[in-house]
């Protein structure tokens, strides 16, 4: 049985749709995470599995069980907060075994439940400390202690590690793989940044204006995205998309026209049939650019990013096209260089139609 | 006049200014210090000096007023207008700014207009509804039209709006039920919003002279603030007596204000940082 289910939730305010019929099913102890742009719904879809924002239409299961009216402490569920949302007037102990003195639970059972989440976060020397007295790093652990001690079916994260600084986020990603490695519950993650979703995701879902756009794993999602919304979201540097067109053959042998490359690239085998003289976005990742490649683009340099390990060099395959960016080795020196030659392969071509829809 | 001049001359005005504007602040408690010291003659003509008659007026006072009375009847008023009005504000405010209703800011605005209606234009009727409610030469009646204030409920929805929703969301999560919220959530996290809200109610009762003066009509019912008019309104008023009354007066709000200061100026920048 799933662990939690969503099926068809759709939530209105008004007129206005924000989640427009929403399916999914998420395994127990999956790690799934929500990932999209600013205003995707991705958070309200949170907030109603929550039980925060009601569901206008649909059906949300948690353990088999119908939740749609379900109060939020009865289902199951705990929840850490962008800004950890501690009570400032308690202490880390008071916080962490919050819930547990509302629910009736014995002093000394709360006594215990709060000390074993506090080994398992380090967060014994810090107990009889209030939040104003914690650093970024250490509030957010307390948050988490805080739902640990629910014992929840499900861990709900909304965007907790958006505000600590970029070295403290790394760590911070690290404790979150390791605390759900250990402790193998259920958990959902809300985030607008893919590096997040591909490091610590199972299950990645793409969302989109109130839909869901593809839901899969990173590595399938990385791969095999469905459109060009997902291609581009997935993958940084985020994907080159180039107009190409299809210049000879049909059926097994395709020959592709894209922008700076001199000769037809030979497509590989697809399922759809693509007449002559359709046009296509052409997608390629930074990264699938390599000096063995069988095809070479040229490209008119306008900027080089020389970051150590690696350099990302910024150009164009024409005057009036897009920016390409290519990911290049770090030693090689492409700094100053007006016009470069990068190879790439034709098999890592991605095809998108006019509405953006992948083609296979 | 060269910069440096110029900037120590405008700062030299600046000084004077404030200078000034702290003596005409400062003045009337000089004023009412010195005159409890001195007989109304010497009050009339002027003097501003430390006097005599110090013990004379405080016996003058404790004579023509039931002090411990009039105390203990401000007091009630003062404690008990303010405890309600914090809980009927601070609830109508929080509950204003955390929930969300068609009709919230039709209601709100109905509110904030009720500030614009002056307290003379409310009186006679609201001195009818007392008398019918058989409540004149009572307490509740000057309590009862004191612990709906818009002034309150507007400065607690504005601090509200700094109370993080997560804090509520959390709670909701942790099981909670909304007056629970409101009671071990709220309340203590804007526990300085609240205390520079007493301060200012608590001044607003204690200092309250027109309605009680309308509705209260036995000496055993009134407060400080009537009987320190009743006695400056007499044919021949003893001033140096009447300036013991203020004294006593003020010395309350003095306390009330001192021993909360600190709460009350993180009140009015705001509670939540």
């Amino acid at each position: 049985m799933e662990a939690l289910s969503l099926r068809g939730i759709r939530k209105s305010y008004g007129s206005l749709e924000v989640i427009k019929g929403v399916d999914l099913a998420i395994e127990p102890g999956e790690f799934t995470v929500f990932v999209g742009p600013s205003g995707c719904g991705k958070s309200t879809l949170l907030r109603m599995i929550a039980g925060l924002e009601d569901i206008s239409a649909g059906e949300l299961t948690i353990g088999g069980a119908r939740m749609n009216d379900v109060d939020p402490s009865r289902r199951g569920i705990a929840m850490v907060f962008q800004s950890y949302a501690l009570y400032p007037h308690l202490t880390v102990r008071q916080n962490m075994g919050f819930a547990l003195r509302f629910a009736g639970v014995a002093r000394a059972e709360i006594e215990r439940q709060v000390m074993e989440a506090a080994r398992i976060l380090e967060l014994e020397p810090l107990l009889d400390r209030k939040p104003g007295q914690l650093s970024g790093g250490q509030r957010q652990r307390v948050a988490i202690g805080r739902a640990i001690v629910r014992h929840p079916k499900v861990f709900l994260f909304d965007e907790p590690l958006s505000n600590l600084d970029a070295e403290l986020r790394v760590h911070m990603r690290f404790e979150i793989a390791k605390l759900h490695k250990k402790l193998g519950t259920t958990m959902i993650y809300v985030t607008h940044d893919q590096v997040e979703a591909m490091t610590l995701a199972d299950k990645i879902v793409v969302m989109r204006a109130g839909i869901v756009e593809q839901a899969g794993t990173p590595r399938a999602l990385y791969a095999d995205p469905d459109n060009q919304f997902v291609a581009g979201f997935i993958g940084s540097p985020r994907m080159n998309f180039l107009p190409g067109e299809i210049v000879a053959g049909g059926g097994d042998s395709m020959m592709l026209g894209l922008e700076g490359v001199d000769a037809p690239l030979p497509l590989p085998e697809l399922r759809t049939a693509l007449a002559v003289g359709r046009r296509l976005v052409v997608g390629l990742r930074p990264e699938a650019f390599r000096a063995d490649g069988d095809s070479v683009m040229t490209l008119a340099v306008e900027m080089v990013e020389y970051l150590g390990g690696e350099t990302l060099v910024h150009g164009r395959a024409t005057a009036a096209g897009d920016i390409v960016t290519a990911k290049a080795g770090g030693n090689e020196a492409w700094v100053g260089r007006e016009q470069v030659r990068l190879g790439f392969h034709a098999r890592d071509l991605l095809l998108f139609d006019g509405e953006g829809q992948r083609i296979r | 006049m060269s910069p440096l001049l110029a900037r120590r001359t405008a700062s030299a005005l600046r000084y004077l200014l404030l200078s000034f504007a702290a003596f005409l602040s400062v003045f009337p408690f000089f004023w009412m210090v010195i005159g409890a010291t001195n007989t109304t003659a010497d009050i009339n003509k002027g003097k501003v000096s430390l006097g005599s008659a110090l013990w004379d007026n405080v016996n003058g006072f404790f004579t023509a007023v039931d002090v411990p009375l009039i105390l203990w009847n401000s007091t009630k008023i003062a404690i008990f207008g303010t405890a309600l009005t914090m809980l009927v504000s601070s609830l109508a405010g929080y509950g204003f700014e955390m929930f969300r209703s068609k009709l919230r800011e039709r209601i709100y605005t109905v509110v904030l207009l009720t500030l614009m209606v002056p307290f003379a234009a409310i009186m006679i009727p609201l001195f009818m509804l007392m008398a019918s409610s058989g409540l004149i030469n009572t307490h509740i009646a000057i309590i009862l039209p004191t612990i709906a204030s818009a002034f309150i409920i507007f400065y607690f929805r504005q601090a509200s709006k700094a109370f993080p929703r997560e804090l509520h969301d959390a709670a909701k999560i942790d099981g909670l039920k909304e007056w629970q919220i409101f009671l071990f959530i709220y309340v203590p996290v804007m526990r300085s919003t609240y205390a520079a809200a007493f301060v200012i109610v608590f001044m607003m009762n204690w200092n309250n002279y027109l309605w009680p003066l309308i509705v209260l009509q036995s000496n055993e019912t009134k407060t400080i603030t009537l009987a320190i008019a009743s006695l400056s309104s007499a044919y021949y008023p003893d001033y140096g007596t009447v300036m013991i009354g203020t004294i006593l007066a003020t010395l309350p709000t003095l306390f009330v204000f001192f021993a909360m200061q600190r709460q009350f100026v993180q009140g009015m920048l705001g509670s939540v940082k």
